[in-house]
C-alpha cells in the first residue's frame, strides 16, 4: 500500500512561495529589520517542513505525493508526483539551511535598496525545494526556469556597478538557452513516450534502444550540465559567481550548481538506466573525460585568480568536475560518492564564501593584493580559511574525505582508472589557491601578491562604511559551516542512510516500485570503509602538493628561477584567460560546441 | 507529399533553433542578443504543437463533443504555455539589464559591456 509522507511536500514549496509573495507586497512599509526577521523565520519554517520531510522518509520509507488527489491509473501518470526520497529531500534540507545561514549573514547587509534580497532568496529556496522533490520531468524544468530566474535577478542585485550586470547578463543567457534546450529535450521525449512522468517515461522506455530518446538524453545531459558547470559549459560560472553579493554566492556555489548534477543523476537513473545498461561503461568513460577536462581547466584557473569570489567560483567548477567523476564511477555507490562529497563541499565552500564576504566587509576589498597582510588581526577567521583550504583537498578531518574514498571505491568496481589523479590534482590546486590567499591576507608572508585583469576591477563593498566592525552574525554562519563539515565526518552514521538512500535511487525498479507501489525494495552495496585509510593518504598528498605548490607562490623571490612553479602557474595560461572572455556569445558557441562532442560521443559510443 | 508536409514544422523548430544560436553567437547589440534568444525560445513552440498535432483532430474541449472523437493532445498546448510565461519573464529581466547597462556604459554592445575577463 502507498505510504503518505508525513506533511504535504508541497508545502516546502508553497510557505517560502507565499512567505516571498507577502514580503514583497509589503516591503515598502517594513523596517529593514523585520524584512530580515520575517525573512529568516520563513527559512526556518521551511527548514523545518523539509526536516519532518527527510525525518519521514528516512524511518518510513519514501513516498509519493500526487497534487491535488490526481493518483495515477494504472501505470499512467495523470497529476503531479513528488516524491520524498532521503536524497531529495535532504538537499531540500541542504536548501533551507544554506539559505537560512545567508539570511542571517545578509543582517544589515546593503541591498539594492528597494529590499529585492529576501524575496528573490525566498523565491530562489521555493525553486530548490521544489527541484529536489518533484517526479515530473516538465515540473523540473519549470523548477529549473524559476530558480535560474531568481538567480539572475540575485545575482545582478548590485546594479551600481557593471560587472554585476555583465556576469548576470551572460548566466542569464546561457542557463536560458541550457533551458531551452532541456524543454526540447523533454518535448522529444514526450513524443517517444507519451508521458511526462519520469517514472513512467523509464517504465516506457525500458530497455528499448530508441535513437531519438538517445538524442533526448543528450539534450538534457547538456542543458543540466551547463547548471552544474561542467566544461565547456562553464564559463558563465566565474562571471555569476564573481559579482552577486556574498550571501547569493553561498547558494550558487553550495547547492544551485551542484542541483544540476543531481539532476542529471535523477534523469539517468529513472529514465535510462536500463536501455542503457549494455554501454554502462562507455557511458561512464565519456562522463569522466568532460569530468577530467572540467577539473583540469578550472584547477589551473582557480590558481590564477586573485579575485576572491573569483578564485572560489573556479574552484567550486573544479569540485562539480570532480562530483561528476564520482557520479562517472557508477553504480549506487558512485551516486553515494558524489552525494557524501556535495553535502560536504555545499558546507566547506559556503563557509569559504562567507569568509570572503566578511574580508569584504572588514577590509572593504576582495582583492589579494590590497588585502595582503590586512587581516592579521582575525585570527578565527584565518583558522577557518585554512580549515576550508584543508576540506576542499579532500583531507581530514572535513568529511569531504568520506566521498573522496567512496569515490575511490566506486572506480575501482568499474574498473575506471585514473580517479584518484584527478581528485589529487583538484584537491591540491584549489587547496593551494586557498592556502595562498590566506598567507597572503591573515599572515602576510612573502613580498606582496601578483595580481590580475579581473582582480583589479575589485567589487565594491555590501556593508556601510560606519559598520566595518565584525558581529556575531558574520562569524557564525562561516564557523557553523566548518563545524558541520566537521560533524559530518566524526560521526559518519548518516552515511548508512545515504547508502541506502543512492541503492534505491540508482536501481530504476526500486524508484518505480517508489513511484507506483510504494513497496520498498531491499538492495544491498558494498561497503567502502576499507577504502578509507587509502583515501587520508592521497588527500594529505594532495594536501602537501597543494602547501608547496602556495609557498613557492608566496616566496617566490626567495626560490632560484627555476623553481618558481607557483608563481608561473599563478601567471595563468594565456588560452585559458582569453576562454573566459565575457562575451555571451562566445559562452554561447562554446556551448554548442560542448553539445556537440557529447552528442557526437553518445552517437559513436551509446548507438546499439 | 504528405510526409514532407508533416515534418515541415519539425524542419522549422531545427531552423529556428540554430537561427536563435546564430545569432546569439553573432551578435553585437544587446536587444539583438535578447531577441535572438526569443526566437530560439519560438523552436521549442513549435516543436509542442508539432508533437501533439494529429491529422484531423479538433480542439480537446470536450463540452460539446463525443470523448471518442481524435483531437489534438492538449498537454503539450499546457507545456507550450507555461513555456509562453518562462520567456515574457527572461525576456522582460533581461531588457531591464539591457536598459540598466546602457544607462551605466552608455553602450548597448556586449563588447563593450565586459569589465571581468581572464
Amino acid at each position: 500500500m502507498m505510504t503518505n509522507p508525513p506533511i504535504s511536500p508541497a508545502l516546502a514549496v508553497a510557505v517560502p512561495l507565499l512567505s516571498a509573495a507577502i514580503l514583497a507586497a509589503v516591503r515598502k512599509w517594513l523596517p529593514r529589520v523585520a524584512m530580515d526577521v520575517l525573512g529568516l523565520l520563513a527559512s526556518l519554517g521551511t527548514l523545518a517542513i523539509t526536516s519532518i520531510l527527510l525525518y519521514g522518509s528516512v524511518y518510513h520509507g519514501a513516498s509519493v505525493y500526487w497534487l491535488g488527489g490526481w493518483w495515477p491509473r494504472g501505470s499512467t501518470a495523470i497529476g503531479i508526483g513528488m516524491v520524498v526520497e532521503p536524497i531529495g529531500a535532504g538537499l531540500a534540507v541542504l536548501a533551507a539551511l544554506l539559505t537560512s545561514l545567508a539570511l542571517l549573514f545578509s543582517w544589515r547587509f546593503v541591498d539594492s535598496g528597494q529590499k529585492h534580497l529576501h524575496p528573490l532568496m525566498l523565491i530562489f529556496l521555493a525553486a530548490m525545494c521544489g527541484f529536489s522533490l518533484t517526479g515530473d520531468l516538465f515540473n523540473l524544468f519549470v523548477f529549473f526556469e524559476l530558480m535560474s530566474i531568481a538567480a539572475f535577478a540575485l545575482c545582478g542585485l548590485k546594479t551600481e556597478e557593471p560587472a554585476p550586470l555583465q556576469g548576470s547578463f551572460n548566466f542569464a543567457i546561457t542557463n536560458s538557452v541550457a533551458g531551452f534546450i532541456v524543454l526540447t529535450g523533454i518535448a522529444l521525449l514526450y513524443s517517444v513516450t507519451g508521458a511526462l512522468n519520469m517514472a513512467q517515461i523509464g517504465l516506457s522506455i525500458g530497455h528499448r534502444h530508441d535513437p531519438l530518446a538517445l538524442f533526448a538524453c543528450t539534450l538534457l545531459f547538456c542543458g543540466f550540465l551547463t547548471k552544474a558547470a561542467i566544461a565547456p559549459f562553464h564559463l558563465w560560472l566565474p562571471d555569476a559567481h564573481a559579482v552577486a553579493p556574498t550571501p547569493v554566492c553561498v547558494l550558487f556555489s553550495g547547492l544551485m550548481v551542484e542541483l544540476g548534477l543531481y539532476a542529471v543523476a535523477r534523469i539517468y537513473y529513472a529514465i535510462f538506466a536500463q536501455s542503457f545498461a549494455p554501454h554502462a561503461y562507455a557511458l561512464h568513460v565519456i562522463l569522466f573525460a568532460f569530468a577530467v577536462a572540467t577539473v583540469l581547466l578550472a584547477g589551473f584557473m582557480c590558481y590564477a585568480e586573485h579575485h576572491l569570489k573569483r578564485m572560489l567560483a573556479f574552484s567550486t567548477v573544479c569540485h562539480s568536475g570532480l562530483m561528476l567523476a564520482a557520479l562517472a564511477a557508477g553504480g549506487p555507490l558512485g551516486l553515494a560518492a558524489m552525494m557524501t562529497y556535495l553535502v560536504a563541499h555545499a558546507f566547506v565552500k559556503g563557509g569559504l564564501f562567507f569568509l570572503s564576504g566578511v574580508l569584504l566587509h572588514n577590509q572593504r576589498s576582495i582583492t589579494e593584493r590590497e588585502l595582503f597582510a590586512t587581516a592579521r588581526h582575525l585570527p578565527w577567521a584565518a583558522a577557518l580559511w585554512i580549515l576550508g583550504a584543508i576540506g576542499l583537498a579532500a583531507a581530514p578531518p572535513l568529511a569531504l574525505l568520506l566521498g573522496e574514498s567512496a569515490a575511490e571505491r566506486a572506480a575501482e568496481l568499474s574498473h575506471l582508472h585514473g580517479l584518484s589523479a584527478i581528485f589529487i590534482i583538484g584537491g591540491a590546486l584549489t587547496s593551494a589557491a586557498v592556502l595562498r590567499v590566506g598567507m597572503h591576507a591573515f599572515f602576510g608572508w612573502g613580498d606582496g601578491a601578483l595580481s590580475d585583469r579581473s582582480a583589479e576591477i575589485g567589487e565594491l563593498p555590501e556593508t556601510d562604511p560606519e559598520h566595518r566592525r565584525l558581529r556575531a552574525y558574520h562569524l557564525i554562519p562561516p564557523a557553523l559551516c566548518m563545524l558541520l563539515a566537521i560533524a559530518l565526518f566524526a560521526y559518519p552514521h548518516w552515511l548508512h542512510i545515504l547508502r541506502d538512500a543512492a541503492a534505491a535511487m540508482a536501481s530504476q525498479p526500486a524508484y518505480l516500485h517508489t513511484s507506483y507501489t510504494g513497496r520498498h525494495v531491499a538492495l544491498t552495496q558494498p561497503s567502502w570503509r576499507e577504502a578509507i585509510p587509502g583515501a587520508v593518504t592521497r588527500s594529505l598528498l594532495a594536501l602537501i602538493l597543494g602547501l608547496l605548490l602556495a609557498l613557492s607562490s608566496v616566496f617566490r623571490n626567495r626560490l632560484p628561477r627555476h623553481l618558481r612553479v607557483g608563481a608561473f602557474v599563478e601567471r595563468g595560461f594565456h588560452p585559458l584567460r582569453e576562454m573566459q572572455s565575457g562575451h555571451p556569445g562566445d559562452y554561447v558557441l562554446w556551448m554548442t560546441v560542448g553539445i556537440a562532442a557529447f552528442g557526437s560521443a553518445f552517437m559513436l559510443f551509446l548507438r546499439r | 507529399m504528405p510526409g514532407v508536409l508533416h515534418s515541415l514544422p519539425y524542419f522549422v523548430a531545427a531552423w529556428l533553433l540554430l537561427c536563435g544560436l546564430y545569432g546569439l553567437v553573432t551578435s553585437k547589440h544587446l536587444v539583438h542578443a535578447v531577441v535572438c534568444l526569443a526566437i530560439l525560445q519560438s523552436s521549442t513552440y513549435m516543436l509542442l504543437l508539432a508533437i501533439g498535432y494529429r491529422v484531423g483532430g479538433s480542439a480537446p474541449i470536450f463540452a460539446d463533443i463525443s470523448t471518442s472523437k481524435l483531437v489534438v493532445d492538449p498537454v503539450v498546448q499546457a507545456l507550450m504555455l507555461t513555456d509562453v510565461v518562462v520567456e515574457a519573464v527572461v525576456v522582460a529581466l533581461l531588457l531591464a539589464m539591457v536598459v540598466k547597462a546602457h544607462e551605466k556604459s552608455g553602450s548597448v554592445s556586449p563588447n563593450d559591456l565586459r569589465t571581468l575577463r581572464g
